[in-house]
Formats: C-alpha cells, sequence, structure tokens
C-alpha cells in the first residue's frame, strides 16, 4: 500500500459527517431512546468512517466485551492512531458500553438494535410500514418522484440565487423561507429576502451536504417548537432505509412525526398526493441521506446526462458548461462572465471582474475551485492535476488582492508637546507592543485599542505629574 | 469519503464435503445451513457498511456454476419478491431470500445425481472475473452507475472442496486476470485440506488465505477478516496465509509435484523425463534424458507415473519436510 | 512470428501517439497509414503538425460508436486469423533497464520532453515486456547526479516495476549521467543470477557525456567477461563509448531520430536475443530442436514472515522469511533462482504459469446471426449474466452478431462482446467450459 495514497485515505476518513458531531453533543438518555431503532442504527453506522465501522461489526456479534489491548493488536502500528480516534469517536456517540478504557463492548440497547437491523426481525417497526397496495391509483413512478424532489429542492436554490437579482422566482413554502432566514443563508433587507454570504457560499456545495446543512438547521429549530427531537432524528433515519419508489403508511407515526411530514414535502424529501393522504413516497433525497454517492435526485439536466459534471475549463479562463439547467447556469453567473448561450452549452470565461464579484459576495476562492472541481466533465478528470494551475492560482491571486488592506482599530497619539515626550511616550507603547504604526516627523503614533487605557494612564500620570 | 467497495462471493456447494462437515465427529461439526446464515448476514454487513457497496454471490457447483444473486439486477423484482415488512431492511431481506431461493434451487437440481462430479470452482471463479470486468466497463446505456466502476473489487472464495489438479491451467489464468484487473482475492478454507492453488491465488492478489480452525466462530472470523474493504487492509493486521505452496501441477497425470520437468520451449511441466513434449512435439536429446533419469530423486515421482490416476493434493511430503528442519 | 505481431502493436500505438510525425501533407489519411518506416520520416522539427483526428471518421449521426465498433469487429477478425498452435517463449531473461534522469532529458527535441517520452515508452515496454518474457525479471537503476540510482529492484511482477516508474515528481532528472556507476550497480543486481538465465542491461540514454569515476573500460570488460549483454538506445547522438558497449557485449546500438522511431528501437529489444535461440523461429518448427531441452525445476514453498528464522543459504544470513528448496530442503532469500546447496532451479509456478494461455488458447467464438440462433438459448451472458439485446442490431461491422452473441463451439454457452473480448484476451479460459 503506497503511503501518499494512505494519507490522503486517512484525511478524508478523518473528515466527519456534519450530523455526527451534532449527536455527540446530545444526553446519553436521549441517544440510547435513538438508538432502540434498528433503523437509526443502521443509518447511523452507515455515517461512521470506516474505521469505526470496522470496530463496531467486529464488536457486533461477541457476547462479551474484550480487553482493549485485545483488538488493538488487530491495528497495524500505522493504523494505530486512526484505531484510538475511532475508539473516542465511538464513545463519544455513546456506542460502546461505559468502560471503554479497559473493555471493549458495544452498548447493549445499541447492540440488541443492529443485530436486529443487520438479521432482521424483531418488533421495532422502524424501518417503516408499507402502505397496502391501492387498486385505484398506483405508486408514483421514480421518474415522478425524482422530477418532484429536483423541483422542489430547485425551486429553493433559484429562489435563492436570483433574490437581489430582480427576477421572481416561484417562491418556496413560507416554512422553507423561515429555514432559509434562521440558518443565515438569506438575510431580511429592506423588506425582501437577500442572499447573505454564506448564502453564496451554499450555492456551491455538493447537493448532498447543502441537504444536510439545511436538516441540521432543522434539527437545531426542532427544541423551540416543541418537537421531540428523538422523534425527528428517527424519522429521518427511517427515511433513509426505505426504498425509493414503495408507498409507507403513516399509520405508525408518532403525532410529531406527521407534523414533520409538511415540512419535508416541502424541501422534496417526500411526495404525498394530498396533505391529508394516509400514505407517503420518500424520494431519492431521502434515500440516499446516509450514502455519498450520488447524493442528487439524477440528472439536473434533461440532456440525460447521468454523470455529475458538464464543466470544462482551459487554461486560458474559458469555462464550457453543458448544461440547459437554469440554476447551474445562474450559480456559474456568481463567478463568470457568460459569453454565449447555446441550447445546451454556456460558454463564459473566469475573468478579474467576474471573480471579483463572487468574492464580494463573501465565496471565496477555495470554494469556487471546489466547485469546478466538482462538477468537471467526465473529459477533464483525466487531467492530472484537474484543473489548470494557471487558472487556480490566478482565482487565489486575485483573491489575495482584496486582502491588500487589513483593518484593525486602534487610536492615534498626536500633537506631542516636545521630542522627548513623544518619545518617552512611544517608548512606553513600544514596551506594551501596541505600536501599529509611528512616524517622528510629525510626531505622531498609532497605537491598537488593547493598550489606549494604559496609554492614556500613562500620558495623564505624565502630564497631571509635571502640572502638579 | 472512502470509497465503496464490490464483494464477489463464491460459495462451494458440494453436497458431499458440507456432508463431511456437518458430521458431529468433526471437532467443530458445520452444518451447512448453520454456514449459509453467517454468510447470510456476512454479506448483510457488508451491504450495511456502505449504501453503495456491490454484491454479487456465485455459486460453484458439482459440474457446474451459477450465479446466485447480483445486487445489479435484484431491484427488477424477479419472482420472488419478498413481502415487505416494518421490521426489516428491505435490500437485506432480498438478498436473503434470492441466495437462499436460488441455492435450494440449484441443490434441488443436482440432487438426483448418484456419482458427483467435481465442483466448478473455475468456473464459478471466471463468471466473477467476467462480472467484474463488466463492471469496470460498463456497457452504454446501462444502468450501472459510476459508483460501482470505481469500486475496489474483491472476490472471497468459501471452499470446501481439495485442490483439482485438472484445474490448474485456468486457475492461473483466473489468477492473472485478476491481478490485470486489480482484484484482491480472498480465501477462507472452511473445511477439508489446504488447497495448493488457492493459496496462490490469495498470495499473488494480495490477499488472504485463512485456514478455519475454530468453525464455531466462522462469522467472527469473516467480519474482522474478510470484511475490510482491501483500501482498510493497510491499518488492520488482517491475518495472512502463514506459508505458501508453490507448487505445479504436471501436464501429463495432472500430479502435484514439488519438482518438475520443464520443456525449454513452451514451459510445460511433467513429472517425469519424457523424451517428446507432448505439447508442443519438440524432442528433447537423449543426453538430457540420461542424465535427468540419474539424478532425479528416487522415490516419489515413480509411484506417481505408475498410477496414472490424479493423486489426491496431500501437502503432507513437503511440510514434512520443513518440518524436521525446524 | 514475434515479429510480426510486434509491428502489429507498433501500428495501433502509432495511431495514439501524439503528435506522430510525417513528411507527407497535413491533410495525411488513416486508410493511407501504410508500414511507412520510422527511417523513411524526417526529423521531428522537419515535419508538419499531424492530423491524428483525421483517423478516425464520424458516421452520418456524428456520431463515434460506428468508429469504435469497427476496432472491435477489426479485433474479432484479427483473433480467428490467429493461429491455435503454440507459440514459443523465451527461457528465463533477467534485464535491468537504466534511465538516463540528467538534465540534457528535460531537452524538448522529443515531444513533450525527452524524459516524460521515455517514461511514457518504458511503462508500455515493462508491459509489452512481460507479456513476452514471462519468466523474465526487470530492475531499473536510474543516472542522476553522477550516481546510480536504484528505482526498481530485480522483479517478476510488472505491477512492481511499472509503479516505481509511475511516479514522475520522484524521478525529476537532475545532475549528469554516470554510465560506469550504473552499469555496475546494474551488474552487481545480476551477479547472483543462476547459470542458464540471459543477463541484460539496456540503457536509454539521452546525454552526450558521463562522469565516471574509473576507467570504464574495466566495466566493459567484466561485463563481457559476465557474459552481459548491453543495448543502448541513444536519443541525441551516438557516442564511441556507447556503440563499443554494444558492440563488443553483443548488444544492440541505435540513435533515436523521432519519437516513432524510438520506440520501434526500444521495442525491438523485446522479443529474446537470437544467440539463445540459436535457429529457432518457427513454433515448434525443425529448427527449434537444437535448442529445445529438459530442465528440472523444483518448485519451493514459501515461508511466512513469522517463520522461526533461519540461516540462508544464498547470504548465509538470519532470515524468517524465504523459500525451501523441495529437494534438499535448504533455505533461500529469493526464486526464482538455483539451489546453492544441490543446484535445483527453483521457479516459483505461477512464473511458469503466465505462459500456458499461449499453449492452450481459447478458441474464437462464433457469432451468432439469425434470431432463431438466438431464441434457443438462455437470456443472459454465461459470464456475467448481462441481459442479451432481443431485437437485432442493424448496421454492424462485418464478423459482429446483431445479438451481440457469441457462442462457444464447445460448451454452447453464449457469451456478450464484452466478455468475448475479456475472455480471449485477458482470462484465457472460456467460463462455460471450466466445469
Amino acid at each position: 500500500m503506497p503511503t501518499a495514497d494512505g494519507t490522503t485515505d486517512d484525511q478524508q476518513e478523518h473528515r466527519l459527517h456534519a450530523l455526527l458531531p451534532f449527536l455527540q453533543t446530545q444526553s446519553q438518555t436521549s441517544l440510547t431512546r435513538l438508538y432502540q431503532r434498528p433503523s437509526s442504527c443502521l443509518s447511523i453506522f452507515r455515517l461512521l468512517g470506516a474505521v469505526e465501522r470496522q470496530l463496531v461489526m467486529n464488536l457486533l456479534w461477541l457476547d462479551l466485551p474484550i480487553q482493549t489491548s485485545t483488538m488493538s493488536s488487530w491495528v497495524t502500528r500505522e493504523g494505530k492512531a486512526l484505531f484510538d480516534d475511532a475508539l473516542a469517536s465511538l464513545a463519544r456517540l455513546h456506542f460502546l458500553s461505559n468502560n471503554s478504557a479497559i473493555k471493549l463492548g458495544l452498548s447493549t440497547t445499541f447492540k440488541t438494535s443492529m443485530r436486529h437491523a443487520i438479521t432482521g426481525g424483531g418488533t421495532s417497526v422502524s424501518f417503516g410500514v408499507p402502505a397496502e397496495p391501492d387498486e385505484n391509483r398506483s405508486a408514483p413512478s421514480i421518474d415522478a418522484l425524482d422530477a418532484y424532489a429536483l423541483e422542489r429542492w430547485e425551486t429553493v436554490l433559484h429562489y435563492m440565487v436570483s433574490s437581489g437579482t430582480g427576477q421572481t422566482p416561484i417562491k418556496p413554502s413560507q416554512g422553507v423561507l423561515f429555514l432559509l432566514q434562521r440558518s443565515g443563508l438569506m438575510a431580511m433587507n429592506q423588506g425582501q429576502l437577500q442572499i447573505t454570504s454564506s448564502g453564496f457560499q451554499f450555492l456551491l456545495h455538493t447537493p448532498h451536504s447543502q441537504l444536510w446543512e439545511l436538516l441540521l438547521q432543522y434539527l437545531q429549530m426542532v427544541e423551540e417548537r416543541q418537537m421531540d427531537l428523538v422523534e425527528v432524528l428517527s424519522f429521518l433515519f427511517m427515511l433513509s432505509t426505505m426504498e425509493l419508489g414503495r408507498e409507507y403508511s403513516i399509520e405508525s407515526l408518532s403525532d410529531t412525526q406527521r407534523a414533520m411530514l409538511e415540512d419535508l414535502r416541502d424541501y422534496g424529501l417526500m411526495w404525498q398526493r394530498r396533505a391529508s393522504s394516509r400514505r407517503f413516497s420518500p424520494t431519492r433525497l431521502a434515500t440516499t441521506l446516509t450514502s455519498s454517492l450520488p447524493p442528487l435526485p439524477t440528472a439536473t439536466s434533461t440532456g440525460g446526462a447521468k454523470d455529475q459534471g458538464f464543466i470544462v475549463l482551459e487554461t486560458n479562463y474559458r469555462l464550457y458548461a453543458y448544461t440547459d439547467n437554469p440554476l447551474q447556469t445562474a450559480v456559474l453567473n456568481l463567478f463568470v462572465t457568460v459569453k454565449w448561450r447555446f441550447p445546451n452549452l454556456v460558454v463564459g470565461a473566469i475573468t478579474r471582474e467576474s471573480v471579483r464579484k463572487a468574492l464580494l459576495n463573501g465565496i471565496t476562492a477555495d470554494q469556487i475551485i471546489s466547485y469546478l472541481t466538482t462538477y468537471a466533465h467526465p473529459q477533464m478528470r483525466k487531467n492530472r492535476p484537474l484543473l489548470p494551475v494557471t487558472v487556480q492560482d490566478q482565482i487565489r491571486l486575485w483573491e489575495l488582492e482584496r486582502n491588500r488592506i487589513k483593518t484593525q482599530e486602534g487610536f492615534l497619539y498626536t500633537a506631542f508637546a516636545s521630542q522627548a515626550d513623544y518619545e518617552y511616550v512611544l517608548n512606553y507603547a513600544r514596551q506594551l507592543d501596541v505600536v501599529l504604526w509611528e512616524n517622528a516627523a510629525k510626531r505622531c503614533f498609532f497605537g491598537s485599542v488593547e493598550g489606549h487605557t494604559n496609554i492614556r494612564g500613562f500620558i495623564e500620570r505624565r502630564t497631571g505629574g509635571s502640572g502638579g | 469519503m472512502d470509497g465503496s467497495s464490490h464483494l464477489s462471493l463464491i460459495i462451494d456447494l458440494s453436497p458431499s464435503q458440507w456432508h463431511l462437515s456437518a458430521q458431529s465427529s468433526n471437532p467443530h461439526p458445520l452444518s451447512f445451513q448453520t454456514f449459509l446464515s453467517h454468510v447470510l448476514t456476512f454479506v448483510n454487513s457488508h451491504i450495511a457498511s456502505k449504501h453503495e457497496n456491490t454484491l454479487a454471490v456465485f455459486g460453484a457447483l458439482p459440474g457446474k456454476s451459477s450465479m446466485l444473486y447480483s445486487s445489479l439486477d435484484a431491484d427488477s423484482g424477479n419472482g420472488n419478491d419478498p413481502p415487505a415488512d416494518a421490521n426489516s431492511y428491505r435490500p437485506f431481506k432480498v438478498v436473503n431470500s434470492v441466495v437462499t431461493n436460488n441455492t435450494q434451487k440449484e441443490l434441488d437440481l443436482i440432487g438426483g445425481l448418484t456419482e458427483e462430479p467435481p465442483v466448478a470452482l473455475v468456473g464459478a471463479l471466471t463468471k466473477a472475473l467476467c462480472f467484474i470486468n463488466r463492471l469496470a466497463h460498463p456497457p452504454s446505456g446501462s444502468l450501472v452507475d459510476e459508483a460501482a466502476a470505481s469500486a475496489d473489487p474483491r472476490i472471497l472464495i468459501l471452499s470446501v472442496s481439495p485442490d483439482l489438479a485438472a484445474s490448474y491451467i485456468p486457475v492461473m489464468n483466473s489468477i492473472f486476470s485478476a491481478q490485470k484487473l486489480k482484484v484482491t482475492i480472498d480465501v477462507c478454507k472452511v473445511f477439508g485440506e489446504e488447497t495448493v492453488f488457492l493459496q496462490q491465488a490469495a498470495h499473488l492478489t494480495g490477499g488472504s488465505y485463512i485456514y478455519l480452525e475454530r468453525r464455531d466462530a466462522f462469522l467472527q472470523y469473516l467480519i474482522m477478516s474478510f470484511l475490510p474493504p482491501p483500501s482498510l487492509r493497510h491499518i488492520i493486521a488482517v491475518p495472512r496465509q502463514d506459508k505458501v505452496d508453490f507448487r505445479a501441477a504436471c501436464f501429463c497425470h495432472k500430479n502435484i509435484v514439488d519438482i518438475g520437468f520443464v520443456c525449454s520451449v513452451c514451459l510445460s511441466i511433467f513429472c517425469s523425463p519424457v523424451a517428446v513434449c507432448s505439447t508442443c512435439r519438440t524432442k528433447f536429446p537423449m543426453k538430457t534424458l540420461q542424465r535427468l533419469n540419474a539424478s532425479r530423486p528416487a522415490i516419489p515421482p515413480a509411484n506417481g507415473v505408475s498410477n496414472g490416476s490424479p493423486r489426491p493434493p496431500s501437502a503432507r511430503p513437503s511440510t514434512g519436510m520443513s518440518a524436521s528442519l525446524r | 512470428m514475434n515479429s510480426g505481431s510486434d509491428s502489429d502493436s507498433f501500428d495501433e500505438g502509432g495511431l495514439t501517439t501524439r503528435g506522430r510525425k510525417s513528411k507527407r501533407k497535413s491533410g495525411a489519411r488513416a486508410s493511407e497509414k501504410g508500414k511507412q518506416k520510422a527511417k523513411d520520416q524526417g526529423y521531428s522539427w522537419e515535419a508538419t503538425y499531424a492530423r491524428s483526428w483525421d483517423t478516425v471518421q464520424e458516421d452520418e449521426a456524428g456520431s463515434l460508436t460506428g468508429a469504435v465498433a469497427e476496432l472491435l469487429a477489426r479485433g474479432r477478425r484479427r483473433r480467428l486469423l490467429a493461429p491455435a498452435a503454440a507459440i514459443r517463449r523465451s527461457i528465463i531473461r533477467h534485464l535491468v533497464l537504466l534511465l538516463d534522469l540528467s538534465t540534457s532529458m528535460t531537452d524538448r527535441d522529443m515531444r513533450p520532453t525527452r524524459f516524460d517520452l521515455t517514461l511514457e515508452y518504458a511503462r508500455e515496454f515493462v508491459t509489452e515486456w512481460f507479456d513476452q518474457n514471462p519468466l523474465g525479471q526487470i530492475g531499473i537503476v536510474g543516472m542522476r547526479g553522477g550516481i546510480g540510482e536504484r528505482i526498481c529492484e530485480m522483479s517478476g511482477n510488472p505491477q512492481d516495476v511499472l509503479h516505481a516508474i509511475s511516479e514522475r515528481h520522484k524521478l525529476e532528472p537532475v545532475g549528469e549521467p554516470s554510465l560506469q556507476n550504473a552499469i555496475e550497480m546494474a551488474r552487481s543486481s545480476m551477479s547472483h543470477l543462476p547459470t542458464h538465465s540471459s543477463r541484460e542491461i539496456l540503457i536509454i540514454f539521452g546525454s552526450l557525456t558521463t562522469v565516471d569515476p574509473g576507467n570504464i573500460n574495466e566495466t566493459l570488460s567484466s561485463c563481457i567477461k559476465d557474459r552481459i549483454r548491453i543495448s543502448l538506445v541513444a536519443l541525441a547522438a551516438e557516442m564511441k563509448i556507447c556503440r563499443e558497449l554494444c558492440d563488443k557485449t553483443g548488444g544492440a546500438f541505435g540513435v533515436a531520430m523521432n519519437e516513432g522511431h524510438f520506440k520501434d528501437l526500444l521495442f525491438e529489444l523485446i522479443p529474446p536475443p537470437a544467440a539463445q535461440q540459436n535457429t529457432g523461429t518457427g513454433a515448434g518448427g525443425g529448427a527449434a530442436k537444437m535448442s529445445a531441452d529438459l530442465m528440472m525445476m523444483g518448485f519451493p514453498q514459501r515461508l511466512p514472515d513469522t517463520a522461526p528464522a533461519a540461516l540462508c543459504v544464498c547470504h548465509a544470513q538470519m532470515r524468517a522469511a524465504g523459500f525451501l528448496c523441495p529437494r534438499c530442503g535448504a533455505r533461500l532469500c529469493d526464486a526464482p533462482t538455483d539451489c546453492d546447496v544441490c543446484g535445483l532451479m527453483i521457479v516459483s509456478s505461477p512464473h511458469l504459469a503466465r505462459s500456458y494461455h499461449h499453449l492452450f488458447p481459447v478458441k474464437p467464438y462464433s457469432a451468432v446471426m439469425s434470431s432463431q440462433d438466438a431464441t434457443g438459448s438462455s437470456a443472459n451472458c454465461h459470464a456475467c449474466a448481462l441481459p442479451f439485446k432481443t431485437t437485432p442490431a442493424t448496421n454492424i461491422g462485418e464478423g459482429m452478431s446483431p445479438f451481440d452473441r457469441y457462442r462457444c463451439q464447445d460448451c454452447k454457452n453464449d457469451f456478450c462482446t464484452e466478455c468475448d473480448v475479456f475472455v480471449h484476451d485477458v482470462l484465457h479460459c472460456c467460463p462455460g467450459c471450466e466445469t
């Protein structure tokens, strides 16, 4: 195993899923309640890193806890750090029984549920009760569900991207708008919702992380809305283990969960024929919640290209985007000067002006580069490195250009009576290490705000002393 | 994110070997039913680990091989669709029922045979390789998504039958194809004696070969040694095989030999000096024949020739020698 | 026979070689692409730009699928023509590849640079070499900064060798080359080899100078004594010492004129050297009899790293891992080698087995042409379980099946196009026949 590959793998494995830190902050009792449901266990298990998953599996079928040292002999020396990290993160999730320092074992609740999840059985009804087939109406097709999810999701994004441009796209529902506002992605500005800089950043993320970002925000709001967090979480996890294209009955849902139906419908996570319908179908957005690929409800363009990549970037800063999707075009518009538009192709160039416009919106150079990398056309993927180095460097340089001025608060001390006075005070300020700028010819210096009280006291004492 | 992985599982379905395995005179009897339930749990764990993980199950039956399950066309409900159940994750349930049904079907088909031909392990192995090749080069317009194509594939062979000397060349060819496709071959010898060829297969493709000693802990063996995908193996001390037998099967009598006579033109192996190469019809000089006949070791090959029938692959002579050395 | 297949592979390579030059006008068409020898081609700076995209034809709909299918069909037809008889293989070869990694390799007279081109060709060379010399081993030594640098140990595994030269940044050219140092290093790594194996050094040399610590003629005479054959491909110009190295050791010397010629020179060295083949040109013919012989070989057992350490017979050092000679039980460090105690040639059987697919090739499958043939059998590919097309495709190439079904004549099973290619080119055994 080449070491170079190994290290990149390790770094990637270290990147935690966004939900895990949130779960780790929850109390043990609520987590234990959550782990009573096999579907939640399975979903959280899938969010873990590879080493964690393997550890859980190793312990799952052991009836008695085993010595930690026995288990650690199972990893190589290079893997020791990863192994310890994995143990710690499992302990924070309360997967492990309490005395994990000496003996390793899964907590009883988690172990029972996880075993049920793998082998089937139990009476938890946590994977969703399928609805009885309806003779009159057939279940929606997968294509219809995909189209629905896509339409919902892109409505939200499109609303964000075109806010403030004078266009009036379709408004998402009130709940979505509230969530966008709460999460700081949009803000009220002169009576109108305007996208914020974090909103612009949000647009450049992958759909998967966008979705989780919103859901996390949703989870944060749960408490205020007097909903039970465990119910909400387990409903989300249940959705993620459901099968696309199948209808489920709402019979087994709790009141909290029924209340969530409307929200999830608005986000495009599920489909219902009517708001009062007794059945619902999860969409691809929901069923891929715990997977990493492919996060989006398949193709975003009608071009039929199943793969995600559509951007070709050349060393001359010219950019070709094979898309007919208005949302993608709008997002590209954030940092590209579009030259021509064809039915399935957008041609533009990355210019200093266009990048500066994006930077002013709070988008960082790294985000632009990662967006271009994520959506690079399959043809581009043959290149090593993927993006032309010149373009990458130039985008970074343009960002640095804006950072030439650094602001710092402080006070200007001036009008000293004599050179000696000036130097005396200046020396004192230097000792405090608060001098930011000085000019002996003009007898003035600029001190940072932290040092101001001291310097003022010093000057007052001095003038007061000489006066007295 | 760590990538998805593909597992092709090859199950040795030799009824006679499983019958022997289940006998209570064994130190740890393992019946086929128990074995299958453990394998299904293992397979579920593989799918559980990652939403995108793909799976194919092949059965090596006496005289034929067949595909028992493939996650690519499992979605198109083919008759044996299990009823939906709120207490279990559907993909698991589908795998379990499809594999169990197909296994039963195949076993019923061969039930009438009085004499059992050897299991078609090579057939299953070659099919698995073809399947992985198809994953790597999805035909245009198919539903194989990119995730499956980029997965790092591996093959796990659960073997109970002894080596079949006649399949030496095809096994070797499969090993080299696996090397070319960068497929890891893992082998778990569940029952029976060590197999030379599968040892070589695991060794040459960087997989692990494990002889199951505690057969009551079969599931734990499977999970700890064969669940981690190859990308994770550099940090996990997966048990490797202790020794690898690099012996070959001769072309003339299909004996497994440790000293052979090799034609310099086509590299065919013979267990005793021959005058003419049976493969490329090259005649060898008399002088060489005399010299080799004089120098060859006195005991072993003689009975091999007189027998004429495939000798059971006893691993004993050489191991005995190494043991006496230590 | 070897040379025939060789030029075939070169022709295909030429299609993809970027910027392959010719003196002809820019409108050179694929149809004219004859077997123009590299010698007829001019220097790269004299040539006009080659329009490689002209060789691919679009169909009326502007799609390239027709062109791709045509390539597939051609491969099928060639396979049908290939003889099913055994092919003569070489016996054990050992080669050390010396790569010039001096600053002169950064010259751009060969595009993209001499260095990049050398790496690219070296990779192709290694792959092809291992295919044709299954028992052979390759080691790689780099020449830079006045010293010889071991890039890859002698290995019989193409992946190891390819991996060693896969990372460009580890091989960045620097400093001056030293022929003597590098040859000495190569010589020492081949000193332990058994007598029956050939020892060869192949040098790719871009420099016009060499910085040596001693007299290179002494190195030359010791190479002659050790029967090491040195071949050299120069990228710049002929040097007397280079020609002498090759002439006196019986190797080949050549100066590459352009990219295509460079590749020709390299690939000419892939077939086993003539001296070892004697007059053997025909496979299994009477001429091959002279060199044919029966060799006694031992197939060892590999000991694990955890085995109790013992003295090895080759270096007299305590080693845990190693191989056991099947005849005398001596412990050896590596295979293939000659056992130092009983003199038995020790080979691990996979080394031999690598060439067996040439001995028992899979018979070509026949394309299923008519629909009643297609309907009679299984609906899925016997190997990969891909469902077959039910409606025949139109406008298919000659020799291709409209149903994508190819039937094995022995087991009567049907296979898809992808598996047909895979079985014949890679797997070399039919999944249906192997019971």
